[in-house]
């Protein structure tokens, strides 16, 4: 395993607002990693330093390559989704084919066409006449159509229904992923790529409040359901949050105190965006 | 190397594909609208009676024909032809100026900016194609659009000779001096580009470092900038004319719309007057390539160096607005 990002110390600036604040981190490869934090914690400004869109001060490494310096030669090993609609409007999609082909030494025009003959894009349809998904699975096409180190995904399937995000992520996973590559996504409906995960990364403030595997994770924190008559005698074990449902509570403890809550309830695995909620709440009190 | 000319090459096809709208068609719609009105002049021209003809134009027009020399001919032909190619000029640094003011600013408004940075082209060649387009590709357009629109010109008016019994061949395309009316159009897209060097420069400049409306910023920075430096003369050295600073800026405007007359020294108002009447093509071609012997040409390159070179700077530090 060898490190495909790291940062040491990174910082951001807008005059005095800090948008990061020494981030340390480094991501191996091989990983799927989620980037999650509230609005305007600094993700999209860490993603855009990754892409060399920003300059950042502090050490930032992704495979070797200072970014910002050396964007262009980068951009061979590493592709992006910023957002879904940023490929030019005006543009066919065969133009676009072409255009990409002549300008990246590592697509592969056979797999894009193959990628986009299951969906109903024509190659002769310009971009502004296809429907937000379909700019989306087109993206998705060239960009999965390349042979990248490592994907960043900010954002990609924001706007789209449900079966457009679900037919993303499983394109993703399935047509996409090995493990010599890395992905990074960053999204707000982080139970829809929960299951997809090899890491969590909470940012807030600028700031990595927590950096671990998906497996750490769950078995540090954990889930009990209680009715009403154990609700007092749990309460009293500080729970970290608790949410009502079906006039049961759910609470999340930490797993140091497991064996004095799991006999009042149903124990469960709690899932990453209620981890996310409860630590964001931590952070707050 | 090669891979970098080919990114250079496709980013020009890009450039093609996206304003070929303007570029191509634009040309081609002129040529039109004369074929057009050259159509419509014939046709109409029995209605407007006129004394002096005794009541019959065409006649009269065709018999004046037939009475002209061959010099007055070709004469006449070559005023038609550098006019045109004068009209072609104008309107092809008009659709330029504005090319060059959204190159930088479009893409960065509609996002797309993201995808072509998620690309392996650097900066550099992204301007560098845009003022690619300006000097090399647009002014080719426009000169096999200008050829297209004389040829199709040149077509109606032989079938309305055919149709007068007069023979087109030795008329018209006899006395027509193609080559050296297309030279003087081709070799003026060049002058024009030449001299245009430091406004493209700028226009790239303010593209690429506008946040909202770049027109206003191209067009108002340069007038303060002009007006604080003409206040700035008359207050500290009541020197109120050292450096003509909008009269540099009005002679390129002139040099750049009718590169034609860019040979002309001097001119007096700031603006050119281009009477093809009073030149032959072969005159505007020697005065054209005569007037770039001027040392304020290689500072109007070393301007647009360094505005270009700060469109690329700034265009690293730029991602969406």
């Amino acid at each position: 395993m060898s490190a495909i990002l790291s940062a040491h110390d990174l910082n951001k600036s807008y005059g005095k607002f800090q948008v990061l604040k020494n981030i340390n981190l480094t991501i191996e490869r091989g990983k799927v990693v989620g980037l999650i934090g509230p609005n305007g914690a600094g993700k999209t400004t860490f993603l855009k330093s990754v892409l060399g869109l920003l300059p950042c001060d502090g050490e930032l490494s992704v495979l070797g390559i200072d970014p910002f310096k050396k964007r262009p030669e980068l951009m061979k090993e590493i592709c992006f989704i910023a957002d879904v609609a940023v490929l030019p409007k005006w543009i066919q999609v065969s133009q676009l084919l072409d255009f990409t082909e002549q300008t990246h030494p590592n697509f592969s025009r056979e797999k894009a066409l193959a990628f986009i003959a299951k969906t109903k894009i024509k190659l002769n349809h310009k971009v502004k006449e296809l429907s937000k998904g379909m700019v989306a699975q087109l993206h998705l096409a060239i960009v999965m159509s390349i042979d990248a180190q490592l994907l960043v995904l900010d954002e990609p399937t924001l706007g789209l229904d449900i079966l457009f995000r679900k037919e993303f992520y499983n394109n993703l996973i399935n047509d996409y992923f090995n493990h010599e590559r890395t992905i990074i996504i960053t999204t707000h409906q982080v139970e829809e790529i929960e299951h997809i995960l090899t890491d969590v990364m909470f940012i807030k403030d600028g700031e990595i409040v927590l950096n671990a595997d998906m497996d750490t994770l769950k078995s540090e924190y954990f889930e009990v359901m209680v009715n009403q008559t154990n609700y007092q005698q749990a309460m009293n074990l500080k729970p970290l949050t608790v949410k009502k449902v079906f006039g049961k509570y759910i609470m999340l403890f930490k797993a140091e105190s497991k064996s004095k809550v799991s006999p009042l309830g149903e124990v469960q695995r709690p899932s990453v965006s209620d981890l996310f909620v409860a630590l964001m709440q931590e952070e707050q009190s | 190397m090669k891979s970098k000319m080919k990114t250079i090459a496709a980013l020009l096809k890009l450039e093609y594909w996206e304003h070929r709208g303007a570029f191509v068609k634009t040309p081609l719609i002129i040529g039109l609208v004369m074929g057009v009105i050259t159509i419509l002049a014939y046709a109409t021209s029995d209605r407007f009676v006129v004394d002096l003809s005794g009541g019959d134009n065409l006649k009269l027009a065709i018999s004046t024909l037939e009475q002209l020399s061959d010099g007055q001919i070709t004469m006449g032909l070559d005023i038609f032809m550098l006019s045109t190619g004068s009209l072609y000029h104008f309107i092809l640094f008009i659709l330029i100026f504005f090319f060059l003011l959204g190159s930088l600013y479009d893409d960065r408004k509609d996002g797309s900016i993201l995808f072509y940075k998620s690309l392996p082209i650097s900066d550099t060649q992204t301007v560098l194609s845009k003022l690619m387009v300006a000097t090399i590709i647009a002014p080719m357009a426009f000169t096999v659009g200008l050829m297209i629109s004389h040829l199709f010109v040149f077509l109606i008016l032989s079938l309305i000779l055919l149709f007068n019994g007069l023979n087109p061949f030795s008329l018209l395309w006899s006395n027509t001096s193609f080559i050296s009316n297309w030279g003087a159009f081709a070799i003026g897209c060049i002058v024009q580009a030449l001299w245009a060097l430091p406004l493209y420069g700028w226009l790239l400049f303010t593209s690429a470092v506008a946040k909202r409306r770049p027109f206003l910023m191209a067009v108002f920075a340069p007038l303060v900038a002009g007006f604080i430096w003409y206040w700035y003369n008359a207050l500290v050295n009541l020197n109120l004319f050292k450096i003509g600073f909008f009269k540099t800026i009005g002679i390129l405007f002139a040099k750049a719309t009718t590169p034609f007359a860019s040979g002309i020294d001097q001119p007096k108002s700031g603006s050119f007057e281009f009477d093809p009447s009073e030149q032959s093509n072969l005159d505007v071609i020697q005065g054209m390539l005569n007037g770039l012997m001027q040392i304020e040409l290689v500072y109007g390159i070393i301007f647009a160096a360094v505005t270009t070179g700060l469109a690329i700077y700034i265009r690293r530090y730029r991602n969406t607005i």
